[in-house]
């Protein structure tokens, strides 16, 4: 049995067999996962809108072990993590870490909040960085200028938003409000 | 064990390996699900399975909690999917079958799986005959 505390390397396993067979292959899986999720947690989010959100990931970040916090917005609430765990254990690895792990997130959660009725922008700052700040919000003009001001957003299904296949190595931490970004 | 993982469990990911394993069998097929569980043996266990080449099974007996005979009376994988009311997919034990196949690969070691049903099974690490 795969522990749930290892899973994240069996996921960053599967994603890379799958994208060797084609990025097609990696995007339906993330899709498939995404209807998975949505039968989770759709019918609760519309029900319960942003305040459902925000008690699965309060939950999310006790559970996964996360250094995060959630931020009120108007309309909905910023996710701000600081220490991705999902990331961590990718890059505290034997095997390789996939070049596109933190795309994934946003694969699952994108068709979530579009049967929930709600609108998600992930900023991802880096994909070598174990952070991210996601906004989850009922207002389609605040998603949208959330996307426009986020650094390298997260658009797994967008055509041509995810680039080619290439190795991801964690960078070093420095001071969290001047930390270089250094996206390949 | 190089993976010292400590904190909350997020037990929900055994669902999403069910469904990653459901997903691959069906899109994929047996031997690409198996191959992905014998990276995840051979390369994210890669120091188990260094040291069972090199005739050294502690590690993976520290990972199956102190016992070279692995009994599971309730696999806590299925156990979650069960109370959860989700079909446990065919292919599950797989997870397990396929990476201890694969840890035994070029080990003095063999490492039987057998799969009693509804999250029982046992599990058997043995030097191999010479």
């Amino acid at each position: 049995m795969i522990p749930s505390d290892h899973f994240v390397r069996f996921y960053n396993e599967v994603f890379k067999a799958l994208d060797a067979r084609g990025r097609r292959c990696l995007t339906d899986y993330w899709r498939e996962i995404g209807r998975l999720q949505k039968r989770e947690l759709a019918a609760r989010f519309r029900r319960g809108g942003v305040a459902a959100a925000r008690e699965y990931w309060q939950r999310i970040i006790r559970e996964e072990n996360c250094r995060a916090r959630i931020v009120k917005r108007p309309g909905g609430f910023e996710f701000r993590m600081r220490r991705c765990p999902s990331l961590s254990k990718a890059l505290d690895n034997d095997a390789t870490p996939f070049g596109l792990y933190c795309d994934h997130c946003m694969g699952w959660i994108e068709p979530v909040m579009k049967a929930a009725g709600l609108y998600a922008v992930m900023d991802m700052i880096s994909r070598g960085e174990a952070r991210c700040v996601f906004l989850v919000t009922e207002n389609a003009a605040a998603a949208q200028e959330a996307l426009k001001r986020a650094r390298l957003p997260s658009t797994p299904y967008r055509p041509d938003s995810l680039p080619p296949r290439q190795p991801v190595r964690a960078q070093p931490a420095s001071g969290r409000n001047r930390r270089q970004k250094r996206e390949r | 064990m190089r993976y010292r993982d400590t904190g909350e469990l997020h037990l929900d990911f055994h669902r999403t390996t069910n469904g990653t394993i459901a997903y691959l069998r069906r899109r994929h097929g047996l031997r690409f699900l198996d191959g992905v569980f014998r990276r995840t043996a051979q390369e994210v266990y890669r120091s188990i399975w260094e040291d069972l080449k090199g005739g050294d099974p502690r590690q993976l007996v520290k990972h199956w909690r102190d016992e070279i005979r692995l009994t599971v009376t309730q696999c806590p994988a299925v156990a979650y999917l069960r109370r959860r009311g989700i079909r446990v997919d065919p292919a599950f034990c797989r997870q397990t079958i396929a990476m201890n196949r694969a840890w035994s690969e070029g080990t003095p070691f063999e490492i039987t799986t057998e799969v009693l049903g509804k999250g029982r099974c046992i599990q058997t690490l043995r030097r191999r005959a010479r």
